[in-house]
């Protein structure tokens, strides 16, 4: 039961904020790929291309969890139990929606919708910091 | 769970950053400790009555005791 230090000695590539922010760079290149017009090999790689660094920043993440103390380990867990009920309630909704009317896929697609899901979580994380606070 | 944290921080003349760095855990944990809205794990709870040289039960009082 040894107590480790409350500072971070983590490397900073080991962080997940410069890999987060790749992961979003990566993503925003890919879509000037595949506004323009390239072969479709091209497309398909580069619709991939954020999945390698997604990775790295989902290493970065959970080894970033592991450092957490228990109380912000409690408030990261009530903040994605938030935004995890709020994104399925959100797919599930949209699903139902699409089968009651005809939705616009240029509004409600997949490509617009997954940029909500984080709302939910840093939501999540408001409210759990305040109750702690 | 109310509990002594803040009397025996004092008694020390600690600022909560210096109680969070002694027991390796963020300056919100022991704030929310404090002030009853988080009640810490048995490992730190230990950890706390071992930096206070106090059991855990005198730092910790549950409703009965308060």
């Amino acid at each position: 039961m040894s107590a480790k230090s409350a500072v971070s000695t983590t490397p900073p590539l080991s962080r997940p904020g410069p890999w987060v922010a790749a992961w979003l760079l990566t993503w925003f290149a890919a879509r000037a790929v595949l506004e323009s017009t390239v072969p479709t090999w091209i497309r398909v790689i580069a619709a991939l291309a954020p999945v390698p660094v997604a990775g790295a920043a989902l290493l970065a993440i959970v080894r970033g969890a592991r450092e957490l103390d228990e109380l912000e380990k409690r408030i990261q867990l009530e903040a994605l139990a938030f935004a995890f009920v709020l994104s399925v309630l959100l797919l599930m909704t949209l699903g139902l929606l699409e089968l009651a009317i005809p939705l616009n896929r240029d509004d409600w697609s997949y490509r617009h919708v997954w940029a909500i899901l984080p709302t939910f979580y840093f939501g999540g994380l408001f409210i759990a910091r305040r109750r702690y606070s | 769970m109310k509990n002594r944290l803040k009397v025996l921080r004092a008694e020390r003349d600690w600022s909560q950053a210096d109680l969070a760095d002694r027991l390796a855990v963020s300056r919100q944990t022991v704030n929310s400790i404090e002030t009853g809205k988080y009640d810490p794990s048995l490992p730190l709870a230990l950890r706390i009555g071992r930096l206070f040289g106090q059991p855990v039960e005198t730092i910790f009082l549950d409703g009965d005791d308060a």
